[in-house]
Parts: C-alpha cells; structure tokens; sequence
C-alpha cells in the first residue's frame, strides 16, 4: 500500500520515520511518498566554485533517503539574489526552498512567504541558538542553514617574511599591514569601503560598530545612531581607510581573489568567504589563519536560513527534506561541506578539516559572542536604516566629513523616516 | 459580382487595421498595460515583496518625493548625464562620421573597430572599463604612474565617478551614432556639393551650407535616441558606481532601483518611474516640435 502524506497522523508518522532512519541510519523515509517530486531549491551559493559544488553534492546524499525526490538548483548570484527572490515571492512563484541570508529571510516571513515549518524539527533536541531566529512571530518559519562568523585573516608566510605578529588593535593592524607591504610588495589590508557594495559593506561594517560597543537601537526600541560609539567606530573605518593601507576601489570579489592569490596580509572575512580563499588558490589553506577581530568587542555574524516558499505545491516533501537536512546525517552532510560555518545543530569540524585549516578554529571560537548584522526588533527595515548610516559613513570616507555631524544628520534622517 | 465587389472594398477597408492590430495587440500587452500599472503604484504604497497588497495612498508619494533633497539631486545629475552624453557622443559620432566617410586604406577595419563599443555587451563592457578604472591594476593608473602623476580616483572620488562614466557612455554611444551620419553622409548629393566647389565654396562652406543641412535630421534623430538611452541607462552605471559616491552618479534609474529592491518600496519607486517618463517624453516633444517647425521652414 502506498503511504500518502494526507494527513497530519500520516505526517507524524513520516516524521517519526525520519527520527527512526537518524537513529538507526536505516532509511525509512523514502517509503513516505512513493510519487516522484522535483523540489527547487534556490541558494545564491551555489555558484561559489568549488563550496556551491560542495554543499549541492551535500543535499543530494538525500537521494539515499528519499530516491523518489530529484533536487534542482536555483542558482543566483550573491548580488542578484535578493532582488530575484523578493521578485519571485512578490509574483507568487519561487523555489520550493529557499536560502536566505537573515535580511531577506525576515522581509520574505514578514510577507507571509515562508509556511511553518515546525514540523521538520519536532523531536530534534539538538538544535542550536543560530535557529533562535527562526521563529517568528511564535512560528517557526525556518531552521538554520549557516552561520558564518567574521575573524581577521591573514596569509601566515607574509606575515612571517615581514616578521609581524596578528595585531590585537587597529593601531597594530595598519602598522602591521605597512610593515608586510613595505617587505613583500604586497596589498596590507582589504575591506569593503564603496557604497556600490552596500549590500556585503553595512554587514562588514556592524564589525566595526560593534567592535567599538554600538547599539543601533536602545531598550525601548528607539534608534540610537548618533551614539559615541558610532562616532568612534566611523573614526576608526576612517584612520583604516586613510592609513592607505586598502586598495581603494577594488570591489569584494577583487579584493577575495587577490588574498587567494597570495597577495593580501590581512582581510576581515567570514568563514564562508575565508573557506572560498582557501579554496583552490595560490595560498594554501595551511598557510592561511585567523586571528579574534582587533576591537574591544566581540563582532557579527551574517545567517543564512532556510525556509519553504507558501508558492509551492510541493510543501509537505519540502519539510521532510528540511526533517532531514536538520537530522545527525543531513548535519553531517552539510558540515563537511561547509568549513568551521555553525549549522542548525552542534556538528564538530572533523581532526582532518581541522588539521588542513589553521583557521578554522578561530571562527568557531568566536562564534560564541557574535551577533546579527540586523538590527533587534528593527529585521525588516535594517537595510534602508544601515542605508542612512553608510551614506554618512561614505561622506565622512570620501568628503571628510566629522563622523559626530554625519551621523547627526543620519540620526534625524532616521527619526523621520523609520 | 457585387458581392464580390464588395467582400473586396471591404476587405480593403479592414486590411490596415489588420496589419495594425499585431503592434497595438504587442504594445497594449508590454507596454502600456505595464505603464498603466506603474502610473496606478505609484499612487499606492505597494511593497515589492507584495505587489498585490499595496493600498491607494493619493499623491503622498509624490509628496514625499517632492520633499526629498536626492530626487533633486539626482534630475539634476540626470539632465547633467543625458545632455553631456548627447553633445559628447554625438560630437564623437559625427566626426568619427566624417572621417570615416574619407576613402583611406584600411577603411572597413576601421569601421570596424569603430563599431566595437556599440556591439559588445553593455556589462561586459562595463566590467572591462571596471578593471581599466582599478586603483590598484588599471591601465589607466599604471598610465598615470608612469607620467609621473598620483594615482586618480576614477570611480571612487565625487569629481571622477560622472566624467569617468561618461568616457563609457561616449565610447558606447558614438558608434551608433557614426552608423547613421555615415548613412546620411553617404546620401548626400555629390553633384550639389560638386556645384557648391564649382561656385568657389571651400571645404568648411561646403560642409556648412550642403552636408550639414543634409545630415541634420539624422542628427537631430540620434540626439533625441542618444538623450532618452541616457535617461534610461542602468547597467553602466550601476555596474562602474552604483551611484556613488556620494550619490554623484544617482540617477533617476538608479533611485528607482533602490527603491524598489533595497528599501522595497515599489510605489514609491513607481513615482520615480513616473518622472522618468515625463522626463523623456518631454525631450521627444521637443524633438518633434523642432521637427515640425523645419518641416514647415523647408515646405516654405
């Protein structure tokens, strides 16, 4: 007899398959839904080289669980992505599944976009904190797919050939990107610092805000812009950038491939990006390490979640994909494709990642402290607000603007707006 | 036979609107149903992420629009942008026109060349003057280097971004516009021009009183193409700035991007997309009105 997915006991009862199959390895959801399904699943990751191949080939060991369901890739640029999806949730069509970076993930659950999705974890004991988010509104409308926290890199044979050590201050870092320069040849620093790169900047830059203590919104909710330590922090940005340490107008790209080419000292990444450096460049991933980020305070993550679209027609399969992808071996899967990154629940890196990636360490280290580039209680409209800030940032980098006067105009340009 | 007679007039009578109704079905559908739902957002408070959801909100978009020192700044930056395109690439256009319009050896791989910016792709193009504009490794800089000058902030300075945008826009629209004066230049009358010399005109007075007269409809046909692509342009833009910094190249389409996929304001958005349109049918009005007055002048 066919087992259909018609009804919430048949439901439960697939779902107790699942717990079955991650308990014994036995697999027992395949005999859930015999008929065949395609779920599209959309991931702007899946163009990265070698990682988008990677974490796909990762998903497809569902096939052993589920051979009745074939897996179809959505690949969009980082760049385009958010603007696809919104599009495509706003048409009514879309991915069956989607992975969202936290911004776009809370827009698309604020539109009613993405189903409950609790069933997928029911019985799961292991889930992590980097789920918390997940639940909106009371509902849990998505489960973690990575978390991804920002460290200092640095290229350990440059550092070495300028016998520098990995700084612990800003004051140290330009030092030390103007000693390895001045011995190498090579570029000191690179972080992003160009409006055109909005997007990728404002996260970059909560680093450096909350590096420097800043709170973007106090107790009552209410936005706190102008705050000392803003000001301090947008100093800080600004002695980095005229320090002429960076190379000014190089886009995020640019800046990633020069480092994996071996011709950058230090970078501040996330583990996803420092996993694609240390991917198949020039610099061998042995060769590349992490250091804490050289503020006062611990810095931010950037999440990305999962969630099944309300579009598609396929939402039952979608949520038994997503009871696997959160199961010990989906997790498994995933993490050995996606470096030191913090999944939905506590996968360890493996010794062997480990030992082939000095940097690993750290991120998971640091990972404990980090938190959301979006703004608590303000998700939505984090974007347009950060907005405000980078412009302000951009007049104090570019016109040399006093950071206390920007973020004074940003302040009021804030309050009237949101 | 009368019947006949008149299935024939009648079919005459429908035929024009037979071959009509094919643009007007494909105009209605992509056109002006899309513009007439854009002119309706913008009179509502419509969310990217919920198109259907948005609420009539009267002209408070405009209001807000009105009140907003960028929108200002970017009318300005785009009539700055479309009118220093139409004089630089028609200028470039017309005497690439010229020169190419001389028999020389080579001639055809010239023109070819010449061609290039107007065939290749609008990004990838854009991508490649990226890189010649780097800091760091453009060729531009390594140029500037070795004259002994400081490395130029192309893209990434408020006074460079515009003019370094525009040496695209030139390089891209100047083909198109040496394609149809070459057109022109070609049908112009040689037995005029050869009367013109006969009575003693020399080369600037044949140009001025002959060839010019001749090629400037064409001209004035580029310049209206050439301002209304400025209006719209997006990718080179976008691409080389993204209309920084300081908002130095935010143009009006720029804004309507960031509007509608990072603040996910569609109607909003909209409001912009309505002025945009103004802004361009205006200069086709202007076109036309120059148009009509010289037609008028010549059947004088």
């Amino acid at each position: 007899m066919a087992f259909r997915l018609n009804s919430r006991r048949s439901f439960a009862l697939a779902m107790l398959a699942v717990s079955g199959a991650a308990a014994s390895g036995q697999i027992a959801l395949a005999q859930s839904a015999k008929e065949p399904v395609t779920l599209v699943i959309a991931n702007s990751q899946w163009v990265d080289a070698l990682r988008g191949k990677n974490l796909w080939n990762a998903l497809l060991k569902y096939k052993q669980v589920a051979p009745h369901v074939t897996l179809e890739q959505e690949a969009i640029p980082s760049s385009e992505f958010d603007n696809k999806m919104t599009t495509e949730f706003g048409a009514g069509l879309g991915p069956d599944i989607a992975m969202m970076q936290e911004g776009l993930f809370y827009s698309i659950a604020d539109a009613g976009y993405l189903v409950d999705v609790s069933k997928a974890v029911e019985g799961v004991k292991n889930l992590n904190r980097t789920n918390d988010n997940g639940v909106i509104n009371g509902k849990r409308v998505g489960v973690a797919w990575q978390r991804a926290v920002y460290a200092l890199i640095y290229n350990k044979p440059l550092l070495d050939a300028a016998k520098v050590k990995p700084p612990s201050n800003l004051d140290e870092l330009i030092a030390a990107s103007k000693a390895v320069t001045a011995a190498t040849g090579a570029i000191g620093f690179t972080s992003r610092h160009q409006i055109a790169d909005f997007g990728g900047w404002f996260m970059d830059f909560q680093n450096w805000a909350y590096g420097y203590g800043v709170n973007w919104v106090d107790g009552k909710g209410k936005l706190t812009i102008n705050t000392p330590q803003a000001i301090a922090a947008m100093a800080a940005f600004k002695k980095m950038y005229d320090a002429k340490i960076i190379p000014i107008g190089d886009t995020m790209p640019t800046q990633r491939t020069r480092f994996k080419e071996s011709k950058v000292a230090f970078s501040i990444d996330n583990s996803g990006g420092t996993l694609n450096i240390a991917s198949g460049g020039a610099l061998a991933a042995k060769d590349l390490y992490a250091a804490p980020l050289p503020f006062e305070h611990p810095g931010a993550h950037q999440q990305i979640f999962v969630g099944v679209s309300t579009h598609s027609k396929k939402q039952k399969a979608a949520i038994e994909f997503l009871a696997w992808l959160v199961s010990p071996d989906g997790q498994q899967a995933l993490r050995d494709a996606s470096g030191p990154d913090a999944l939905a629940t506590d996968v360890p890196i493996t010794e062997a990642f480990r030992a082939a990636n000095p940097w690993a360490e750290t991120f998971a280290e640091l990972a404990v402290k980090s938190r959301s580039t979006l703004i608590p209680g303000r998700e939505v409209d984090t974007g347009p607000i950060m907005r405000t800030v980078m412009e302000a940032l951009e007049k104090v980098l570019v016109a040399g603007a006093d950071p206390k006067i920007a973020l004074a105009e940003a302040q009021k340009q804030a309050d009237s707006k949101f | 036979m009368a019947s006949v007679a008149s299935g024939r007039s009648l079919s005459r009578a429908i035929a024009p609107y037979a071959f009509v109704l094919p643009p007007v079905i494909y105009l209605g559908v992509f056109m002006f149903g899309p513009l007439g739902r854009q002119i309706w957002m913008s009179l509502t408070n419509t969310r990217i992420i919920n198109p259907n959801a948005g609420r009539y909100i009267g002209l408070r978009n405009f209001e807000r629009l009105f009140s907003d020192s960028g929108f200002y700044d970017s009318l300005r930056i785009t009539a700055l942008y479309a009118a220093a395109s139409v004089v630089l690439g028609v200028m470039a256009g017309v005497i690439s026109a010229l020169a190419i319009n001389q028999p020389f050896r080579g001639r055809a791989i010239v023109r070819a060349i010449l061609l290039f910016g107007w065939a290749a792709p609008n990004v990838a193009t854009s991508l490649i003057w990226l890189w010649m504009y780097n800091g760091q490794s453009g060729v531009f800089n390594d140029i500037a280097m070795a004259l002994g000058l400081e490395r130029i902030n192309w893209l990434t300075s408020a006074e460079m971004a515009l003019p370094s945008i525009l040496i695209v826009t030139v390089w891209q629209t100047a083909p198109f516009v040496m394609l149809v004066i070459l057109a022109a230049l070609q049908s112009t009358p040689e037995e005029v021009k050869e009367a013109a010399r006969i009575d003693g005109a020399d080369r600037l007075n044949v140009f001025r009183n002959v060839t010019l007269p001749h090629i400037l409809p064409s001209v004035q046909l580029v310049s209206l193409l050439t301002a209304v692509w400025a209006i719209r342009r997006f990718d080179i833009i976008y691409l080389l700035t993204g209309g920084g910094p300081l908002g130095s190249t935010s143009t009006l389409v720029v804004k309507i991007r960031q509007t509608a996929f990072e603040n996910y304001e569609l109607g909003m958005a909209s409001a912009y997309g309505v002025i945009g349109l103004v802004l361009a049918l205006l200069v086709a009005a202007v076109h036309f009105i120059v148009e009509r007055k010289r037609a008028q002048w010549m059947a004088r």
